[in-house]
């Protein structure tokens, strides 16, 4: 300290050391779904617009796979459901802590991403619905995110790995924590544009939101990357047939 | 802190469980108010047992999102706190909610609303600023008394917010509110795919609780390296599970003449007259309020 | 005899490139029979339903219902007046409320909603949990469950009621339910086929009985004659149903006369005992 201690200071200082303390011990990771009530009402707009074409593309290609062949609506609707009980598990942890996937990575690699947008959409408004996790006005952005970015970055580096012939697991771990890492920028970036720094503006404020958030979603990514990998694994063993309807949805992908 | 965020997991539970904790409500609800009874169950089957359930959902999801949109819109702490009340009002003395379930839910996001209110509160500097300053070594983590009141005021908003959509969700079953959205001229397809996925949310996590009791009977769930392990099977066989499901399930759909379409029988629930009036009533307020406060 | 209600010639089917489930079943059913379908697992039973109600289409065979041959075009009447029980209750659940479940039938009947409502409302009736109307199947018990499902094709008016094991997974309190309504919907006229693994229930509920085994029917007569008839049961991996050895015993052992009037339930056994000894 530089300057000798007033009260309000040392107050201050308690009062974060209490919040490091409290986090230190229960780091809690599904907290980024952003929040009902924190974005703007033109925020909450804009990003719901930026979602739109990705959306119209993804239920495009849902009508074309469920007009060439209708028994898929049931598949679909059970892997939006899977995707969101698998999202609301608590999944294993070093610490003791509490925390969960995302899932939609697993989902972009099983079911396609354009498949993924609708069913996280849809996936995202439940979690608001039945869990209070993330909100209305938020939909937009968390849809942008968690149902949009992430699945997309993850099956692009998924076919990626396969392209350069990486072992196919390597290649859905990158592919998952990945996805999961870019999930957590892009929303430290949707957050710091609605609450830019004052001394350093948005850059400044996304360094901050990062760094937050870091020490529960950096452990989370890998979790998740690991916990991809073995799903993926127990479905190959005993799931080929499975495995190959769902290659149907992915439009012939996996 | 764990313990109020711990159970987001728990919050979706079996149909069994809630049954019985109905009845175990019911019996001790009048003899240990303070029983911890409320805590952990499901949003969903609060929204089935509360009071306002009756009341038309078409009314409760358009009143839940303007004033939410109010909220927001007119960024007003009187404004947040007026909406936070009035909103507690409805979910548990209208609604019947009992009020350490109410505050059980309006906390689930209390993680993400600390961390970051703090993020938009706390600002780095080279040099000492603001009121409050903390010196890391590299330079200075800094506050002020403007900062601190506008966090005071975000999170006050946020909780506004928090309470009008909970407001919704606490009162009405989610079929109800897609029947809503299905009014609202929402794409038939994401209709046909939300009610399916309601449904199914629930199957799976019949599916899901009896592999974990069957995982966790075998020690399935010792150290860290097995319970990865022990979650990654229990998932992956899950998927499987759904995916053969998701085939009788069609079956037993077109069996009984389902052509392509999904269409489900609603039950109407009439608007009345006195809610709407109080309803618009109480939005004026909101208005007037942040007009005159601004 | 008048003519069936549902007539099955020669029907073939095969799942995908599987082996062939169905070997050539022929079979009449007539109005307001109540047929016990029996059968080790595999044997092609669920198969049969599902190609009576024109889920599956056979790769060989016809089916007529009252007379009318069935083809693309008149498929719905078929699904309409056939209707099935599954086993799984939670496979046939599909809607979120109870009412909109046993309603989801004839709204694809596509009736008006006013009828849609009154049959709901009887079919709840019917099966006493008219209460439930409006809450969610995954807040239901599994008795509670069946229930459901059962209304579900009540609501449907289904002419042939088709039940898929619906014994299986009930606690005794409900199986004794479910028999209560069989009765019930036997008094209204409908024709069931009901397959299950208990002889002991085949035997007392059934008046024919239908044995299915690797795809093909090998028997089909009254439950006494099937049960009776050795060979088929050791084909078909049956066992008889307890009352006929405990009467053939006390038959054998001079206990009673035989006078071919087979007791199917403890309570009939009682009063042959009681007109034997008084």
């Amino acid at each position: 300290m530089n300057t000798s201690l007033n009260t309000r200071e040392k107050r201050f200082i308690a009062v974060a050391a209490a919040i490091a303390l409290v986090f230190g011990f229960t780091p809690v990771a599904s907290a980024m779904h952003i929040m009902e009530g924190y974005l703007p009402v033109g925020f909450s707009v804009a990003w719901g617009v930026i979602c739109i074409p990705f959306l119209i593309a993804g239920y495009m290609s849902i009508k074309k796979t469920l007009k060439e062949n209708p028994k898929t609506i049931t598949l679909l609707a059970m892997a939006g459901a899977y995707v969101f009980v698998l999202s609301s598990l608590k999944i294993p942890s070093v610490t003791g802590s509490c925390s969960h996937m995302t899932g939609t990575g697993l989902g972009a690699i099983l079911f396609g991403p354009t498949a993924v947008s609708i069913l996280g959409v849809i996936v995202l408004l439940f979690q608001a619905i039945l869990l209070a996790h993330g909100g209305l006005t938020t939909l937009g952005a968390n849809t942008f995110s968690m149902a949009i970015a992430g699945p997309f970055v993850t099956f692009g580096i998924f076919i990626l790995c396969k392209k350069i012939k990486i072992n196919k697991h390597v290649g859905v771990f990158l592919a998952a924590a990945i996805g999961d890492l870019f999930t957590y920028c892009v929303t430290a970036f949707q957050l710091a544009m609605a609450y830019p720094s004052e001394s350093g503006g948005v850059a400044a404020s996304m360094v901050k939101f990062l760094a937050v958030f870091a020490p529960t979603q950096i452990p989370l990514a890998i979790i998740e990357g690991i916990l991809t990998v073995v799903i993926i694994i127990g479905l190959e063993t005993y799931a080929q047939p499975e495995l190959n309807d769902l290659g149907y949805l992915a439009g012939g992908v996996k | 802190m764990e313990n109020s965020l711990g159970k987001s997991s728990s919050f979706i539970r079996s149909g069994e469980k809630a049954e019985h904790e109905a009845i175990h409500h019911q019996k001790i609800h009048h003899h240990r108010i303070g029983h911890k009874h409320g805590e952990g169950s499901a949003i969903d089957f609060y929204a089935y047992a509360s009071k306002i359930r009756c009341w038309n959902p078409t009314f409760k999801v358009v009143f839940s999102f303007l004033t939410l949109l109010l909220c927001i819109g007119l960024n007003n702490p009187f404004v947040s706190m007026a909406v936070i009340i009035g909103m507690a009002f409805l979910t548990v003395v209208k609604g019947g909610l009992p009020l350490s379930a109410y505050l059980s839910v309006l906390m689930i996001p209390l993680t993400f609303i600390l961390m970051g209110t703090i993020a938009i509160g706390v600002d780095f500097s080279s040099q000492p600023a603001g009121q409050f300053n903390l010196f890391l070594g590299f330079g200075y983590v800094f506050t002020s008394v403007g900062k601190l009141q506008e966090m005071a005021f975000l999170m006050l908003k946020v909780f506004g917010a928090i309470s009008a959509m909970i407001m919704m969700t606490l009162s009405t079953p989610s079929a109800e509110i897609i029947g809503v959205l299905r009014k609202a001229h929402v794409p038939k397809l994401i209709i046909e795919l939300m009610n399916l996925i309601y449904r199914y949310i629930f199957i799976l996590l019949d599916v899901f609780n009896n592999m974990r009791n069957s995982a966790d009977s075998r020690q399935g769930y010792g150290d860290f390296k097995t319970s990865c392990y022990t979650f990654g099977s229990v998932a992956s066989n899950m998927l499987v599970v759904s995916m053969k499901k998701a085939n009788a399930y069609y079956t037993a759909m077109e069996a009984r003449g389902y052509e392509g379409e999904l269409v489900f029988l609603e039950d109407e629930k009439k608007h009345q007259v006195s809610h709407l009036i109080i309803a618009v009533a109480f939005m004026l307020f909101l208005m007037l309020l942040g007009i005159m406060t601004h | 005899m008048s003519e069936p209600i549902l007539k099955i010639s020669d029907l073939h089917y095969s799942y995908g490139t599987g082996n062939p489930a169905l070997k050539g079943v022929s079979v009449d059913i007539y109005q307001g029979e109540k047929i016990a379908v029996i059968g080790s697992n595999g044997s092609g039973k669920s198969t049969f339903f599902l190609n009576a109600n024109g889920v599956l289409k056979a790769d060989h065979g016809e089916i007529s219902y009252q007379g009318t041959i069935i083809n693309k075009k008149n498929l719905k009447e078929l699904r309409k007046n056939i209707g099935i029980v599954f086993q799984d209750a939670d496979n046939q659940i599909i809607a979120s409320t109870v009412m909109a479940e046993v309603g989801f039938g004839p709204m694809n009947l596509k009736l008006p909603r006013e009828e849609v409502l009154r049959r709901v409302e009887e079919a709840l009736t019917t099966m006493n949990i008219l209460d439930f109307k409006d809450r969610p199947p995954h807040y239901l018990s599994g008795g509670e469950k069946k229930r459901v499902t059962i209304a579900d094709i009540i609501a449907m008016k289904s002419e042939v009621i088709i039940f898929d094991e619906p014994t299986a997974a009930l606690d005794p309190l409900n199986a004794q339910m479910l028999e209560e309504v069989l009765v019930k919907l036997g008094e209204e006229g409908k024709t069931m086929l009901i397959s299950t693994h208990d002889v002991d229930f085949a035997y007392r509920w059934a008046e024919r009985a239908i044995v299915f085994d690797q795809g093909k029917i090998i028997a089909d007569g009254t439950p006494l004659e099937i049960f009776k008839n050795a060979r088929i049961l050791a084909q078909a991996n049956l066992k008889r149903p307890a009352m006929l050895d405990v009467y053939e015993m006390l038959v054998d052992n001079k206990m009673i006369k035989e006078n071919n009037n087979y007791p199917t339930t403890p309570e009939d056994l009682k009063v042959l005992l009681e007109k034997q000894f008084h």
